[in-house]
């Protein structure tokens, strides 16, 4: 087969700026979710969910080639750095939750705050963009869909066993986690580098690619929060936790 | 388990500006966090998905308690507006879903809200929730309201004119009725003539005079009492007869900022009661989420599901469109009166007031 024709209506310079660090960011994101699943498979005890940790890092890994070999075939140059100020927090974090053997606040962290983020602005990315790259955010989103779904269960039970501990523990985790993803997100152009953005900020030149962070972060608490209600967090806490996030 | 505490009665609502919004939100930010500002808020209220944001206990006079949840909408109080109908249903039938969750015994829908039950009910399982409106309690709160304040100007209700704003809607339609036989004249107005002519035709054979104009300002110097049940923020009251009741009822309540009071002109916000045996709130945002001069006032939509509760009746006791019965308005102010809950005292947006009689009145 040829080469596929990319229906790219964005050619100017300043939209593949945008999508360069669009992609950055998915992969940048994707390797911090493959990295953190294997560190899971360590923290784990059970051989069946040992095993599950190592197929959800691999698929994660296979989201972050299929986002490269995209962004090649664009000619974009994109930039990965597992330690920029953002994903190198979020990072530690886990880390420090992994190194505990902590298999709940693992699941918490992965699959339900990065994934609802990861899930809601991918499908953004892919609605905005309507051609081959907007299909594969979609699809990729629909796979990382059933992570969050995977954990569901667990959360539900864990809560079920004490509901006081359960909800004091992800107390603790939203504030750890979200804090730094809602920091990400806020509608401001980062004042810092977050060290994968290739140039300035991205934020203010979005809708370039008829994206806005304002939006793009609204949908991402919104599928967090519903997320939340699944695994049967009452809302006046899931509320409360967060209107506490950075605005 | 605090969760799993039945729940008898579910209240869906929504915030009517942002400044209330505001003070909700902060009122849930711990004091380490700043206050937002309404602009920071902005960007992600309407983005949250309905949910419960406290419970509440109600005490009736007859010793009963019940418990009830307040579940918020998250609708945009920018977007009150038809041009959101779709946006806002939506919400609304999310709403519904978390208070059939909570598996609560009866629904009541707030506000803009019960736009929902004036329209198709079947979407919903209500074989063991109930949904109401609310709007029986809310007429009989307004009728009750209109009565007490004609009576204290030493007026009888068979002399007087009432001119009702927002009359074919459920609560104006309800409040004509009521009246059609009580009163000396109806004076009705509403948006759309067709239906204003086809709704006030029904009442040609009552005793009261029936006239009727999509134009207010034909009507108002004629009424000794208003009645606004319309939803709009523009209505003007002008040259109005000087010793008027205006009960406000309709939404935004802000009639009183656009009325000069005194000498016999009396304003207050009707459709409200009262639990004199009190409620409370868990957590208790009363301080951030609480806007009334005395304790323990609500909604008469939503004290018609408190009533419904403390007598176990869980019924659709107020759903469609212009189904409110004359009697079922003295029977659920009856079973209100029952559990001392009662119609709130006098107030409007300058707080708690009295009827003072005009000078050439008094003895």
């Amino acid at each position: 087969m040829g080469m596929e024709k990319l229906s790219y209506d964005l050619k100017s310079e300043e939209a593949l700026s945008v999508l360069t660090d669009v992609f950055s960011q998915a992969i940048t994101g994707e390797l911090i979710g493959m990295s953190n699943f294997a560190s899971m498979a360590g923290a784990i005890d059970d051989p069946h969910e040992k095993m599950e940790a190592v197929e959800h890092a691999d698929s994660e890994r296979q989201h972050a080639e299929g986002f490269m070999a995209h962004a090649e075939k664009l000619g974009l140059k994109v930039k990965v750095n597992l330690e920029g100020e953002y994903w190198g927090r979020v990072r530690n974090i886990f880390l420090s939750y992994a190194a505990k053997k902590d298999f709940i606040a693992c699941l918490a962290i992965q699959e339900v705050m990065l994934e609802a983020f990861a899930v809601s602005m991918y499908t953004d990315v892919g609605k905005a963009l309507d051609n081959e790259a907007g299909k594969m955010f979609l699809s990729i989103a629909e796979e990382e869909k059933e992570h969050m779904e995977h954990s569901t269960e667990f959360l539900r039970d864990e809560l079920h066993k004490d509901k006081d501990k359960f909800l004091k523990k992800f107390e603790q985790l939203h504030n750890d986690c979200m804090t730094i993803l809602a920091e990400f997100s806020l509608t401001s152009d980062c004042t810092d580098s977050c060290g994968v953005c290739h140039g300035n900020c991205m934020k203010s030149s979005l809708p370039i690619v008829g994206l806005d962070v304002g939006s793009m972060r609204g949908n991402a608490l919104s599928l967090y929060a519903r997320a939340l209600d699944h695994i049967g967090i009452p809302g006046e806490q899931s509320i409360k936790w967060i209107a506490n996030l950075p605005v | 388990m605090e969760n799993e505490a039945h729940i008898d009665f579910a209240v869906i609502g929504h915030q009517d500006n942002w400044p209330s919004v505001q003070s909700i939100i902060n009122g849930m930010r711990s004091g380490e966090n700043e206050p937002l500002t309404v602009a920071q808020i902005k960007g992600t209220f309407s983005y949250i998905p309905p949910r419960s944001i406290f419970k509440m206990t109600a005490k009736s006079k007859t010793g009963k308690t019940v418990n009830g949840v307040y579940i918020e909408t998250f609708i945009d109080p920018d977007e009150l507006t038809p041009h959101f109908l779709r946006k806002n249903i939506n919400k609304v039938n999310e709403a519904i879903s978390v208070a059939l969750k909570h598996k609560s015994k009866i629904i009541a829908l707030g506000g803009f809200t019960s736009i929902v039950l004036e329209g198709n009910l079947s979407q919903f399982d209500t074989s063991s929730s109930k949904i109401t409106t609310g709007n029986t309690l809310t007429s009989a709160y307004i009728l009750k309201g209109v009565t007490d304040a004609i009576l204290k100007l030493n007026k009888r209700l068979q002399d007087c004119n009432v001119l009702i704003i927002g009359a074919t809607g459920d609560i104006g339609s309800a409040c004509t009725h009521y009246l059609s036989s009580k009163v000396k004249g109806l004076l009705l107005n509403a948006r759309n003539g067709r239906k204003l002519e086809a709704f006030a035709q029904q009442f040609t054979d009552t005793s009261a005079e029936i006239k009727w104009n999509t134009r207010l300002e034909e009507l108002i110097p004629m009424a000794d009492i208003i009645i606004c049940v319309a939803s709009s923020a523009s209505i003007e009251i002008k040259d109005y007869k000087k010793q008027v009741v205006i009960c406000d009822a309709g939404y935004p309540k802000n009639l009183d900022t656009k009325i000069e009071e005194g000498n016999g002109t009396f304003v207050f916000h009707g459709g409200m009661g009262t639990v004199n045996y009190g409620y409370d709130f868990k957590p208790d945002y009363r301080e951030h989420f609480y806007n009334y001069p005395r304790p323990h006032i609500a909604h008469g939509c939503i004290l018609e599901a408190v009533v419904l509760a403390f007598e176990g009746k869980y019924e659709n006791f107020s759903s469609g469109k212009g189904n409110i019965k004359t009697e079922s308005i003295d029977k659920i102010h009856e079973l209100s009166v029952k559990h001392g809950v009662e119609l709130a005292p006098f107030y409007n947006s300058k707080g708690l007031c009295e009827i003072s009689l005009p000078k050439s009145s008094k003895g």
